[in-house]
């Protein structure tokens, strides 16, 4: 089917009606599991390596459209330490935002689902008796329910139970500051909101002091002023530290950062990250902060995760990745960086597109786009090659094993 | 804020001043010449009718037979300059002033139209909310399927069925008509007989015009859905019953109680068809007959006064934008 499809260039109706018919199972059987009632213990694991927050394991992000499957995250692993920044890069359409959504379980199904693979996230979450209610804990204590740590798959999690994750354990700050938020609620409805969700039995004044004091802490001169401000009476940088602001409310441990400076200005880029460093000191969370700006990863990353086509092609420190970079893309990556240096009339940049992701190749997918191809390249996709103990690397270069001739 | 409503009621008088030419001219062009039809009356039921006779009604009219373009500007300004003494002039088929008889009839028209209006922002608002919410599934092909039912079918026709079925098979509700002539009644008696009589035009009405506010609600439903604030609120941790019921629908409300303002004209217009159908005394009935005899006061007052209504209506509906939607300011 595919080769005579390549020869016209686009499906007939046939064609499109399969495609449908076994779109539709799949999709059937993943929305049951989404919507499902299940026990806590379902979906309660253990993490590999206690120093994480968040370990993604082989993570397969599918979107099923009538041209056919897109695979948008295609068997995606990597770890957020605690404390730490990670940094996603790759060019538009790779499957970093996808990664991040699919965390957070935003993905707009019935067409976005998590096909497979584990999201393990460990949460402080509140303890809970047999009947699945939270234990109330003894007086005088900080909160008023008993609070442990467990480790939810967030992949296997039902729907019903997503709000546990949601805002309280991981927040996200989206690239859109002026659309994301509300337009016919006051900025102070809407942090509010946060507190209510997440303290049982806060007050007015409670979520109100807290809201002024989030303003405060994301550096808003008047938080008083836009407190009872619309979104649409402020700037974009202001709706980005809103937005921030907002994150922050719950005292998320993870905090996912999907571009939150493409759409601002550069001055205003500059701030938002400095607030974000600083912030990192003062909260007792990570981040993970997803961009297709090398520089602002070089800035905040702690690692870097390298992101071709749905795949990790590289992943390590960031001294490994901007000083040792590996992967053919990777490099290509940085050299197109502008820099105040040069003074080439031209940037330099990677030649070619992503491959289609409906019919992706079963060899290396970056392979017509390389210069460094090798014999190797033609066959099977690489397998992450350990060049040290966290520098990892998919590309048959590395590969000790296979023909480089 | 009031200088804004200020400014709006002067257009609106200039609005208004077009509308009644045209209004008054297409009138006019109306291939129906009252005098000629009432003397043929006269005529076939035996009368004799001179010459003189008939140009003495011309004359007392105010028409010309034959009227040229000079007669019909002058008969435009006769009309112009009655209405700015506030009178709209005397029916020539009923031969009761105009504004009486809009007063006597508006009233079952406008109870019919309100009650209905009523259901169908009740019944309309939730099931285009569950359809967006359920798009594409059993339940948004269900209800889109009934209600494109409900769009689809004429009045006179679902009208009719509704009659067989409800009042002469069932005999649940009389078949027409605004109260049961058999009966002496008075106080709520009365009020229960009204009652009676206008269940099912009202549910002929709702059911018609559940189809196009449901597809406006689902299809503003859907847009804000996809809207970015609503992936911040489940983003929040909102359950995805708060998102719906308050982030999106708050959002959904604006285009919707716009179109409420847009909805005064047709309050008072009266449902022609279904009031012939139900032989209801409302005023969609009055204007049909009016228009047929070619009654030109009444047909003026009755559509200038719809007239009014809509540019009422419009500044309305502005008003309204601004109070629920916070972005818009009123300058």
């Amino acid at each position: 089917m595919s080769k005579e499809k390549k020869a016209r260039g686009y499906l007939s109706g046939r064609e499109i009606r399969a495609i449908t018919k076994a779109n539709k199972k799949v999709m059937k059987r993943l929305e049951a599991q989404k919507y499902r009632k299940a026990e806590e213990s379902e979906f309660l694991t253990e993490m590999k390596d206690p120093g994480n927050i968040l370990e993604i394991d082989n993570l397969h992000t599918y979107f099923f459209t009538e041209q056919g499957v897109v695979k948008a995250v295609n068997g995606v692993s990597f770890n957020i330490p605690k404390n730490a920044t990670v940094g996603i890069v790759g060019e538009s359409g790779c499957g970093k935002s996808v990664t991040s959504m699919s965390v957070m379980r935003l993905l707009q199904g019935p067409q976005g689902q998590i096909y497979s693979g584990s999201i393990r996230f460990k949460a402080y979450d509140y303890k809970l008796d047999e009947k699945g209610k939270p234990v109330p804990a003894p007086a005088g204590s900080a909160t008023p329910y008993e609070m442990e740590e467990k480790v939810y798959d967030i992949a296997q999690m039902p729907m019903r139970e997503i709000h546990r994750i949601r805002g309280k354990q991981i927040a996200m700050i989206f690239q859109e500051p002026m659309t994301s938020l509300n337009p016919v609620f006051t900025i102070g409805q809407q942090l509010d909101e946060v507190t209510f969700i997440h303290t049982p039995g806060a007050t007015k004044e409670d979520a109100k002091a807290r809201s002024i004091e989030m303003l405060n802490l994301v550096g808003i001169a008047m938080p008083e002023r836009v407190y009872g401000a619309f979104p649409h009476e402020l700037s974009g940088g202001m709706r980005q530290r809103v937005m921030i602001a907002m994150a922050l409310a719950a005292d998320p441990r993870l905090i996912i950062a999907d571009e939150p400076t493409t759409a601002l200005d550069v001055t205003i880029q500059a701030q938002i990250l400095d607030l974000l460093r600083n912030l990192k000191d003062k909260i007792d969370g990570s981040i993970l902060l997803i961009t297709h700006d090398l520089g602002v990863i070089a800035e905040m990353a702690d690692y870097v995760v390298v992101m071709y086509a749905g795949k990790v092609i590289e992943q390590g420190t960031v001294e490994e990745i901007f000083h040792n970079p590996m992967h053919p893309y990777t490099i290509g990556l940085q050299k197109s960086k502008p820099t105040l240096q040069s003074n080439d009339d031209t940037l330099f940049n990677i030649p070619g597109n992503v491959p289609n992701p409906i019919n992706m190749p079963d060899y290396c997918y970056f392979k017509e786009r390389c210069d460094k191809c090798v014999k190797a390249c033609s066959g099977e996709y690489p397998c992450m090659v350990q060049v040290s103990p966290t520098h990892f690397v998919a590309c048959h270069l590395y590969d000790k094993e296979v023909d480089h001739g | 804020m009031l200088k804004y409503i200020v400014k709006r009621l002067g257009y609106a008088v200039l609005v208004l001043l077009g509308v009644s030419l045209i209004i008054y001219f297409l009138t006019r062009l109306m291939p129906i010449d009252f005098v000629r039809d009432k003397v043929n009356s006269m005529a076939t039921s035996g009368a004799t009718v001179s010459a003189e006779m008939v140009d003495a009604m011309y004359e007392a009219y105010g028409l010309v037979e034959d009227a040229s373009f000079l007669d019909i500007l002058k008969g435009y300004f006769n009309w112009l300059s009655d209405l700015l003494r506030l009178d709209l002039g005397t029916s020539f088929k009923f031969g009761v002033p105009v504004a009486e008889k809009i007063g006597m009839h508006m009233g079952t028209s406008f109870v019919i139209a309100l009650i209905a209006a009523v259901f169908e922002f009740l019944i309309a608002i939730p099931l285009g909310i569950t359809a967006a919410t359920h798009q594409y599934k059993f339940r948004d092909y269900l209800v889109t399927v009934l209600v494109m039912i409900g769009i689809s079918l004429p009045a006179f026709f679902f009208g009719n069925i509704l009659k067989s079925w409800l009042s002469l098979e069932l005999g649940w509700f009389p078949s027409g008509g605004l109260l049961d002539a058999t009966k002496v009644q008075s106080g709520f008696g009365l009020l229960l007989d009204y009652a009676h009589h206008v269940c099912i035009p009202i549910l002929t009405v709702v059911i018609l015009s559940i189809g196009a506010r449901m597809r406006m609600t689902r299809t503003n439903m859907l847009e804000v859905l996809n809207s970015d604030y609503i992936r911040t609120a489940r983003a929040k941790g909102l359950k995805e019953k708060v998102v719906i019921n308050k982030h999106a629908f708050r959002n959904t409300l604006i285009p919707l109680v716009t179109s409420m303002a847009g909805l005064l004209p047709s309050l008072f217009s009266g449902a022609i068809i279904t009031e012939q159908v139900f032989d209801l005394p409302g005023i969609g009935n009055i204007a049909l007959q009016a228009m047929n005899a070619g009654d030109i006061p009444f047909i003026m007052g009755y559509n200038m006064f719809l007239a009014v209504l809509s540019v009422i209506g419009v500044l309305l509906a502005d008003l309204m934008y601004a109070i629920v939607d916070p972005r818009v300011k009123l300058e």
